[in-house]
């Protein structure tokens, strides 16, 4: 097989992950669900955002998949496996219009291969309950957080509001911090996010630039084809009012990056879910019926990115 | 944000103008009825309050198209505005339909019912008054909105009472049965008028819990 061939299918497995990646990005979610923008700007503001995130901070693309959790040693064939098993999760799921962790569906592709290549040894089972722990916790965080969160700001600001017009100037004030917060949670998260889909190809003597416009282009095709489902789906959790989306996601925002700079590995999507179940609660409102969907999608992405990851291994083995 | 603001603006000024001018419509037809009470209503004159009610209407249509000409700026308080324009509406169109009534009303009031028919008048008035102020209010004092609501309700009473005297005395009138029916007919749509302020009043105290507790 030529180098070019080559170059084009590892272009293609890049492009199928990023699109992927995009496609399950709720990111924007809020922003639907408090009306600030309509889904068409949210989605122009997604593409610009993932496209400079990737092309301006995608660079860092040294990103080991799985060499903490696998017990043998990670090769081309196991890091493509994982990677397009996770990826082909994550369409699944966005087709539904529910949100998954990539972190789990990652994980759940390392213990498929791990135990197929390894057996019950093939997988280090101790860092995967370290890991454990905080999948549990993620989403009890963010209730928690948002719950408090509320009615915080509920009994020091809105509380404290009287007319229309006051409430029409505080709910505008939250929605300005609100689209600042969230842009530059896109940016950064595309940014991340991209450097599985940019590392596979960053060996090939390939153009980082070209490599990263193509990754960029990927993940806003994937919000704009798939992930306005996903948007949607967790914009419509509970009703939401700019006062009430910041109340969800700024603190689990805040905690989550937090977490990232301490190497904890908390998933955003069960946070920001888990947070507007917490402020639907806070608020006694009234929860979308969907969501034991996703608390479904969430119970199936171990097992299910582990048996695609399985069948997919052997092919991809015999191709590479 | 410019855009927005503008439109904010816009719309508080087309709101004022509207609540202003139903308040006008009201008052037009209030000394009206006084005239009438009076025996000195010239029934051309009853024009006025079906001109101002077409004006409200135009008022309507171009809050409307203000307020949902961008969607995007707070839907939960476009739908409640239009939801209190629509209902302050219906002050309208009851008064226009009392001038429209008073223009074929062939009799003059009984002599014996005047007093409580003032009463009655007087209190429509005020209850028209106090929920423009609400609806005015409510917009920039929630608690003052709020206690006027009590007062709408207060007046209202009144003239529900001031309702079932008048109607008590015509019905025990024996003599020209169409007269009794008018006359009792005039007495109720004027009454809803009151009544309407007080179901208006009663939706806006529902906003203001809900507001704060959103």
């Amino acid at each position: 097989m030529s180098l070019s061939t080559i170059v084009i299918i590892f272009i293609i497995i890049s492009v199928l992950i990023s699109f992927a990646i995009g496609s399950n990005d709720e990111t924007m979610a809020t922003i639907y669900g408090s009306k600030t923008l309509k889904m068409k700007e949210i989605l122009i503001l997604a593409v610009i955002f993932a496209i400079l995130g990737t092309f301006l901070l995608g660079r860092n693309v040294s990103e080991t998949v799985g060499k903490d959790l696998l017990s043998f040693t990670v090769d081309n064939p196991v890091v493509l496996t994982i990677l397009i098993s996770t990826s082909i999760w994550l369409i699944i799921s966005s087709i539904f219009g529910l949100p998954i962790s990539t972190t789990h569906a990652t994980i759940g592709s390392i213990i498929g291969v791990g135990l197929l290549i390894g057996g019950g040894g093939g997988v280090n089972w101790l860092t995967i309950l370290e890991m454990a722990l905080w999948w549990i916790l993620s989403p009890l965080i963010g209730y928690i957080v948002t719950y408090l969160a509320y009615k915080l700001i509920h009994k020091s600001i809105i509380n404290k509001l009287s007319g229309f017009r006051n409430y029409e100037r505080a709910e505008r004030y939250f929605s300005y911090i609100l689209l600042i917060v969230i842009c530059w949670t896109a940016f950064s998260r595309a940014g991340n996010d991209c450097s599985n889909a940019v590392g596979i190809v960053s060996g090939l003597q390939v153009d980082l630039n070209f490599i990263l416009l193509i990754a960029g282009l990927s993940i806003a095709s994937g919000i704009v084809v798939i992930g306005r489902g996903v948007i949607k789906n967790v914009g419509t959790i509970t009703e939401l009012h700019p006062s009430t989306a910041f109340a969800s996601e700024i603190p689990t925002s805040i905690i989550l990056f937090f977490g990232t700079l301490l190497g904890i590995p908390l998933s955003g999507s069960h946070m920001l879910v888990a947070s507007l179940v917490g402020l639907s609660k806070a608020r006694r409102a009234p929860m979308s019926k969907g969501l034991w969907k996703i608390v479904l999608i969430w119970l199936l992405t171990f097992p299910a990115a582990g048996i695609i990851s399985v069948i997919l291994y052997f092919p991809i083995n015999a191709f590479v | 944000m410019k855009l927005l603001r503008e439109k904010r603006n816009e719309l508080q000024e087309i709101n004022e103008e509207y609540l202003a001018q139903t308040l006008k419509g009201a008052k037009i037809l209030h000394d009206l009825i006084r005239k009438f009470i009076e025996n000195k209503l010239n029934k051309a004159d009853l024009e006025q309050v079906i001109q101002s009610e077409h004006t409200c209407d135009l008022l309507k249509e171009k809050y409307t198209e203000v307020l949902f000409r961008e969607k995007r700026a707070l839907p939960f308080l476009v739908e409640d505005r239009y939801k209190i324009l629509m209902n302050v509406d219906q002050v309208n169109d009851k008064t226009e339909f009392i001038a429209r009534f008073m223009q074929v009303y062939p009799f003059e009031l009984y002599s014996d019912i005047i007093d409580e028919f003032k009463t009655l008048c007087e209190s429509c008035m005020q209850t028209v008054e106090l929920l423009i102020n609400c609806a005015t209010l409510i917009e920039t004092d929630f608690e003052s909105a709020y206690a006027k609501t009590f007062e709408v309700e207060e007046i209202r009473r009144k003239a529900r009472k001031a309702r079932f005297h008048l109607l008590e005395v015509i019905y025990k009138k024996s003599e020209e049965p169409t007269r009794v029916y008018l006359t009792s007919k005039l007495v109720t749509i004027i009454y809803e008028v009151a009544n309407w302020a007080e179901e208006v009043s009663d939706f806006l105290r529902g906003l203001i819990i809900k507001y704060p507790s959103r």
